[in-house]
């Protein structure tokens, strides 16, 4: 960090803190782009962690029976994959650091409404950190109950789970009061003339997660606490034997669980909103309906939640409906991708890094949707549950999905905070060992899952050698592009061309400004007189 | 209890289509007077936990320990479904299936040879010659003709003709059963005409290895596969579900604080929720002052 301040600081912005020195002006500052890049050094720090523990899973699996690690080692191996990539990276990933960074800006605020809450939100998720890192190595060692917590094996095992339970909850917190940070800076300080129709479709994405994290977030507190008084107290909340359900769970973590996959999609979905018109020199086709439908994602898709249980022992009316809300949320889904696609059309568009990330999400995205209605609907649901056809699934809608929306939005914006670029020939190089190890991957998963091989396995039938082989080897390939992709940024970041201007030509407030931002973003609170892809009535050619 | 076992019987039923003949023995099964809790599967010993399955009050006589990497003594003999005396070892030839239950059984232990005669079929390993089943009976007053109807009953539930010689039914004296159970962990009790016993089953490898325990009633055709591949290949394999589905009477009625819990938690989220918006709504615009002595 402070050999980025030295460098960068030339060129001044928010850069130049006026307070405190050291570490201190960051961990201590309230100001949004600083506390916007705190988060992203965490998040991309436990990516890292999470990368390295998924490579470890796959080199496990690339051939039948033990290779690197014994069965315990891997199901804690996978357990804390899950909980490190999702609880750590991507749910804070998008809205907490690109959130933090742009959307002040974006609707010509200063900072967000509550600057002091918005540092302890980080500081939460710090603490929260801690506590699950520390769960890894105390008592009864490393969790192995799989991310989802599943009673009532979680309220039994040995392993630290209630010591990582905890964190969970701690992180729940930071996510919460980011949502209440957020909806409340969208609602009251926008500039003069940033109607609702003039959002930006980051802002309405990350207004609608707002509102899931608030309503949601509490719900897996709830049930996070329940798991930690089974554990010390036995109540017997999920004991069939004393009067509990089981099922109860199951419910209340995926009530939480399923919404905060939107959570994760929902701030990628309005990355790919802000990129594709700007690389296609064209305003958004269907503002409207793209706005609408973030909050229609929102809604609907909190009442999904049970498609994940099919096979758990519901009623089969409860199934049917499931199954059919399930659908209901592929439409707003399906109306993005149509108006991405439209905006492209008779589009003037450059590929360059942020915009090949963005065209790759929407493939991936649209694989991971529409393998999504194999697994909502229920009788195919049946076949496919539990097996590796699930883990692609959901990693081509994470990870295709969201995952390369935040390596659009770092390419995309980064330059913008940095006052420097990264090479363009070496982004692209990362973007194509990414997309093709990606799909060697996770497809071969989902082939694998096709052909009954179950998820969460430790040991498969010879007959699924070959598939496992190619799609380790295709974990080597994705890992290689991160690495080239990581190098690039971080060298382009610190060391890069000059980045001033607006080269991208992007028509919202953010590129208004001087680059880097100066500390309160705008010496003069702006007017807003244009919409935010209106290239023409901002003069960009 | 009677409720949940109509409804196991009417998903195993939908889940295969099992021949009239095992319809009717189940139905017979569950219009006869259910005894509730008859079975009470526990968890492995290891993992002793607080949420005590129902009957568990007659002590430590009725659990499982995982005896992984043990053998099971080979020389015990039993008798064969036509009272041919056999030796364990010339059954046990190869990866072979071994389920501890007993004929008589009012409940379960139809649902796990049941369920096992469903997924068997679907394995793609040639029975008799890659592996064998034996369902060994845990009640010594049971007869080999007794054993015989089961062995005819559950070969004809079956989709796919098997090899009466890849599953057979044993029955045996007491110290035989004790000296198989005993090597394998499974600890039962008798209780009247009924047991209480772990529902679980194992896979042994030729030698008499344990190589892997399959809990519950319901089978995976893959699960048992890859037990079978281990089996063959002599390694023992970490267990998949480490807890056992357990008999229980349920009643959704009896559940309220839980049910009360949830209902004032939802709603203390909802109206704060709410009253949020509406506050943030009804407040207005904008009351835009930036403190800078903030920064």
């Amino acid at each position: 960090m402070s050999s980025a301040e030295n460098r960068t600081a030339a060129s001044g912005g928010f850069w130049q803190d006026t307070g405190r020195r050291g570490i201190a002006s960051w961990i201590l500052s309230t100001d949004h782009k600083r506390i916007g890049l705190l988060y992203l050094y965490s998040v991309l720090g436990f990516f890292m962690v999470g990368v390295i523990l998924g490579l470890l899973l796959r080199l496990e699996l690339m051939a039948p029976g033990r290779t690197i690690v014994d069965a315990q080692t891997y199901n804690a191996l996978f357990t804390v994959h899950g909980v490190v990539m999702i609880f750590l990276f991507i749910i804070p990933g998008i809205p907490a650091s690109f959130g933090n960074m742009v959307m002040p800006i974006q609707i010509g605020a200063r900072d967000v409404s509550f600057p002091r809450l918005n540092l302890f939100s980080w500081w939460l998720y710090a603490i929260g950190a801690l506590i699950v890192l520390t769960s890894l190595f105390t008592g009864g060692g490393a969790p192995d109950t799989g991310w989802t917590f599943y009673v009532p094996f979680s309220a039994r095992t040995g392993t630290n789970v209630s010591l990582a339970v905890f964190g969970v909850f701690v992180l729940g917190f930071s996510s919460i009061l980011t949502g209440i940070n957020f909806v409340t800076t969208i609602h009251r300080l926008r500039a003069e003339g940033m109607g609702w129709g003039r959002l930006p479709l980051f802002v309405w994405s990350l207004y609608a997660t707002a509102w899931v994290q608030i309503l949601a977030t509490p719900i897996i507190a709830i049930t996070l606490v329940m798991v930690i008084a089974e554990r010390t107290l036995g109540i017997g909340l999920f004991d069939p034997g004393r009067g509990g359900d089981p099922i109860m769970f199951q419910h209340l973590f995926w009530i939480y669980s399923h919404p905060a996959v939107y959570i994760m999609v929902l701030p990628a979905m309005g990355v790919v909103s802000e990129i594709i018109p700007v690389f296609s020199r064209k305003p958004i086709f269907g503002y409207k309906m793209i706005a609408v439908s973030s909050v229609a994602i929102a809604a609907a898709g909190s009442l999904v939640w049970g498609h994940h249980m099919y096979t758990s022992g519901m009623s089969d009316t409860a199934v049917m409906v499931f199954s059919f809300l399930t659908f209901i949320v592929a439409i707003p889904s399906a109306i993005k991708v149509f108006n991405w696609v439209s905006t492209l059309y008779k589009g003037s568009i450059s590929l360059e890094a942020p915009m090949l990330f963005a065209l790759s999400f929407i493939l991936l995205f649209s694989i991971g949707g529409l393998s999504g209605l194999i697994l909502g609907a229920a009788a195919t649901d049946i076949h496919v549950h539990d097996t590796h056809f699930v883990v692609g699934h959901f990693h081509y809608v994470m990870f295709g999905g969201a995952g390369f929306a935040f390596f659009a939005a770092a390419h995309y914006w980064l330059p913008k905070f940095y006052g420097r670029r990264y090479r363009e020939k070496p982004a692209i190089v990362g973007w194509a060992l990414m997309f093709v190890g990606f799909n060697i991957l996770y497809f071969t998963m989902q082939v694998l899952g096709m052909q009954g091989m179950p998820r969460r396995y430790y040991d498969y039938l010879p007959e699924f050698a070959n598939l496992n082989l190619v799609a380790t080897v295709g974990s080597w390939i994705l890992a290689l592009g991160l690495i080239v992709m990581v190098v690039n940024l971080w060298r382009g970041l610190l060391r890069g061309e000059p980045f001033t201007g607006n080269p991208w030509g992007g028509a919202t407030l953010e590129w208004s400004i001087p680059t880097p931002p100066p500390t309160e973003n705008f010496e003069e609170e702006p007017v807003v007189t244009h919409a935010p892809y209106d290239f023409k009535g901002t003069g960009i050619p | 209890m009677r409720k949940q076992l109509i409804w196991k019987a009417v998903t195993s039923l939908l889940a295969a289509p099992l021949k009239p003949l095992v319809l009717v023995a189940l139905v017979a099964r569950l219009i006869l007077p259910a005894v509730s809790h008859a079975h009470v599967p526990e968890e492995p010993g290891h993992h002793q936990g607080h949420g005590a399955p129902p009957g568990r009050e007659s002590g430590e006589l009725v659990g499982l320990d995982e005896r992984l990497g043990e053998k099971i003594p080979l020389d015990l003999v039993f008798r064969d479904e036509t009272g041919r005396a056999q030796r364990l070892g010339d059954l046990i030839t190869g990866p072979t299936i071994i389920l501890p239950v007993y004929y008589g059984c009012t409940n379960v232990c139809n649902f796990l040879q049941g369920d096992l005669a469903r997924v068997l079929p679907a394995i793609k390993r040639t029975p008799g010659k890659d592996y064998r089943v034996l369902s060994v009976s845990i009640d010594e007053t049971e007869t080999p003709r007794l054993a015989a109807g089961y062995q005819k009953m559950y070969l004809a539930s079956m989709n796919a003709p098997f090899p009466p010689a890849a599953w057979r039914f044993l029955t045996g004296d007491a110290a035989s059963i004790k000296g198989l159970t005993g090597a394998a962990g499974y600890r039962f009790q008798r209780r009247g005409r009924d047991f209480m016993h772990p529902v679980a089953s194992f896979v042994v490898a030729g030698d008499g290895k344990i190589v892997r325990y399959l809990y519950g009633t319901s089978f995976l055709a893959k699960d048992v596969t890859l037990a079978l591949v281990e089996a063959g290949q002599g390694r023992t394999g970490a267990t998949i579900r480490k807890v056992v589905g357990y008999c229980f009477s349920f009643d959704p009625a009896q559940k309220s604080y839980q049910f009360n819990l949830l209902r004032v938690s939802a709603t203390v989220v909802i109206l704060c929720c709410g009253s949020f918006f509406a506050f943030l709504v009804l407040t207005g615009a904008r009351s835009k002052r930036k403190s800078s002595g903030e920064k």
